[in-house]
């Protein structure tokens, strides 16, 4: 029997396929786009693709992420929150905080130890300090998102930025350079403002070990060292921590086939 | 066809009572504003944290209520073209969304939704919020009308439990006796009518009662399940509160809202049904989006048992009002202080307050809703919610948006931390049945 999880967040749509036995047999990937509904099954079908099974072998899809109301084909809404703190828990069983870094806002959560949220705090409505922040000095500096972190890394010097409005960042960017700084230090300095943003989000929360760092922007190696450098624990971090959401969302479906709170609607795989 | 379903209840010979006869009180006081205007004869502003009700109905001085006024502009749709006036006035986004309101209502042309709106002839403030008085400055430059501000001690002690028989407590009361005595020779002033003391005994007497009665309703909510929605129907509660204090309708209103939702308790009838989550709202509804914002929360049965706003916005009534007849002008001073004293400090000690209602009215969670252009009642919101989760384990929501101004209403975050709190109770909620 397969369930799917589904996370349709603001810039990338995330898909899981998982087995009964909690295995990973599939994953989607793909940006969310303006049609929300078209990126949900994009990404479902690439990651039903990865397994030799078909839609209908899928018994139970819960949609997460700010899309999850429009994915037509699920059965079910949770949470990102939710679905973080439990894919976080499921894919690092100690972890008591979570800090994911999205697109739009970033959340810290405190869970319990079958990934039950306690408490959140999230970002307030404005994008200040989120994964969009780096793509803006990404724009900025016409450089790929992925060659960020390696490139503040080498950063010996990194500036202080004084905002992290998304809107502003491409001037400040632009003026550090114009003061000859250097575009590591200038990176860094960006990375540097978006992890202390996130760090108060957590403090408030209340950091307790393990610490697991979910979302896209685990993926940047310059954000992983400085989130664990400032929680003074090294967070965890996976191939996986990309599609938490997705996972989370997985485990509430296969919740609710077990259970039977809501009818099975495909076939057994 | 669309298939649509109706909630099935035991018949209520009341039902209906209560709003029907809000909104003709209501109806009845935009009227009289609306007269006012057209007559340009005297309306006194006055504000929800001490409006002095007493004193301006013994002298029959009509009250216009700025901030409900401003408030029912947002629940009419048009807070926004009142906001925008403002704005190009000059008055930054940040200013309190209800002053905002007015001072667009008054460059142009007073024209508010349910009436006309009368210019002030006088103002009556409190320094309970900062930005009363700021405001009553704007009515002074415009209209040149006098404005009274009565200036109250904040408690000056640590902690809350405040001594009464103390020389502090004494010496404010007299400070604040003063001023009342000021207050009633400037309406002397103002209307020509000589102060009579039976009046003012009469009218406090009807505030004691009121008083009463307002306690009872708040408290048939302790009941399971609520019978009333502390948000939508306490708002009603509130503004009658308000615009009727001290008045024989007044007193016969908050009678029928008593029976009727003494009616509700014993057929069993909850505001919402079945109810799944009793919650206390800490700050004030959006009102721009006021169903939305009720609707993110009954979404998931969840009721409002109790709010704060029903209590610091209601004059103090909620704390009970016992006015000794027998030396009326000293006794208003003195229950001034002791309902206002509470609320001035509500940032410092709001949480006791909050532990208490939790725990009387079994409350499943608090939502605490930030409003962007309110400091007076969002500071200290987040440090009290985390004190309540810390040391009374009690799960807090935070989230924000704003009294009046659509453009800080964003549906998708505020749905989505709403859900994920509600997740979050329900989760607990079978581990402690585990
Ligand atoms: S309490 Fe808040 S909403 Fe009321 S007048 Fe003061 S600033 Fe405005």
């Amino acid at each position: 029997m397969l369930v799917a999880g589904v996370d349709v967040g603001s810039t990338q749509t995330k898909a899981v396929i998982m087995s009964d036995r909690h295995e990973m047999l599939g994953h989607g990937l793909c940006p969310t786009g303006a049609k929300l509904d078209e990126a949900g099954q994009t990404a479902f079908n690439l990651a039903l693709a990865e397994t030799p099974y078909s839609e209908t072998n899928v018994a139970f899809v819960v949609g997460t992420g700010y899309g999850r109301f429009r994915i037509q084909f699920g059965d079910a809404q949770v949470t990102e929150i939710s679905c973080h703190g439990r894919g976080a828990v499921h894919l690092f069983p100690n972890t008591r905080s979570v800090l994911d870094i999205g697109g739009q806002d970033t959340k810290a959560i405190k869970v319990g130890t079958d990934g039950q949220v306690i408490d959140f705090n999230m970002n307030d409505k404005c994008a200040a300090g989120t994964g969009r922040f780096l793509g803006a000095a990404s724009d900025a500096l016409e450089m790929p998102l992925g060659e960020l972190g390696p490139l503040a890394q080498t950063a010996k010097n990194p500036v202080k930025m004084t905002t992290t409005c998304t809107v502003f960042a491409e001037s400040e960017i632009l003026g550090w350079l114009a003061k000859g700084r250097r575009i590591e230090d200038v990176v860094m300095g960006v990375h540097v403002a978006i992890a202390s943003r996130s760090m108060s989000l957590l403090r408030r929360a209340g950091i307790e070990p393990e610490v697991t760092f979910t979302g896209g922007v685990t993926r940047n190696s310059a954000m992983v060292e400085l989130i664990s450098e400032m929680a003074g624990v090294q967070v965890n971090t996976s191939e996986e921590s990309h599609y938490c959401g997705a996972i989370g969302a997985a485990l509430y479906a296969l919740d609710q086939v077990r259970t039977g709170a809501f009818a099975e609607r495909g076939a057994p795989a | 066809m669309k298939e649509h379903r109706v909630a099935i209840r035991p018949p209520l010979e009341r039902a209906g009572d209560t709003r029907g006869e809000s909104r003709r009180l209501m109806d009845r006081w935009w009227t009289e504003l609306d007269a006012a205007a057209e007559e340009d004869s005297l309306v006194a502003n006055v504000f929800v944290m001490g409006s002095l009700a007493e004193i301006l109905n013994t002298f029959d001085i009509p009250m216009s209520f700025p901030e409900i006024a401003s408030l029912q502009t947002a629940v009419k749709g048009k807070a926004m073209d009142y906001l925008l006036a403002a704005e190009d006035a000059g008055y930054s986004p940040d200013i309190c969304g209800y002053v905002k309101v007015d001072v667009g209502l008054h460059l142009t042309g007073r024209q508010h939704p349910l009436g006309r709106y009368p210019k002030p002839g006088m103002v009556v403030a409190t320094n309970m919020c900062n930005t009363y008085i700021k405001w009553s400055e704007i009515w002074e430059r415009q209209y040149e009308c006098p404005v009274f501000v009565l200036d109250l001690p904040g408690w000056r002690g640590t902690g809350f439990a405040y001594d009464m028989g103390s020389e502090t407590f004494k010496n404010d009361v007299k400070f604040v006796e003063g001023q009342l005595r000021e207050l009633i020779a400037l309406c002397e002033e103002v209307t020509g009518k000589t102060f009579d003391i039976d009046k003012l005994r009469e009218i406090l007497d009807n505030v004691n009662r009121m008083s009463e009665l307002y306690r009872a309703i708040l408290a048939t909510n302790k009941h399971r399940p609520a019978p009333f929605n502390a948000l939508t129907e306490g708002i009603n509660y509130m503004g009658i509160a308000n615009i009727l204090r001290g008045r024989e309708d007044g007193v016969r209103f908050m009678e029928t809202a008593l029976a009727e939702l003494d009616e509700r308790i014993d057929k069993g009838v909850g505001a919402v049904s079945p109810e799944q989550f009793r919650l206390l709202l800490v700050g004030t509804a959006c009102y721009t989006n006021f169903r939305d914002f009720v609707g993110l929360f009954e979404q998931w049965n969840g009721v409002f048992v109790a709010s704060e706003y029903m209590s610091y916005a209601g004059g103090g009534i909620d704390r009970g009002v016992h006015y000794d007849l027998s030396r009326p002008v000293e006794s208003l001073a003195e229950q001034i202080l002791i309902t206002a004293q509470p609320s001035m400090s509500g940032i410092f000690f709001s949480h006791e307050w909050q532990a208490n209602v939790v725990r009387d009215y079994a409350i499943d969670g608090i939502a605490y809703h930030g409003v962007k252009s309110c400091r007076t009642t969002s500071a200290g919101l987040p440090d009290a919610r985390e004190w309540l989760m810390r040391n009374e384990d009690i799960p807090g929501l935070f989230i924000q948006s704003d009294l009046v101004d659509s453009r800080l209403w964003a549906e998708a975050q505020l749905k989505n931390r709403v859900d994920a709190f509600f997740e979050a109770l329900q989760s607990r909620r079978v581990q402690v049945g585990a």
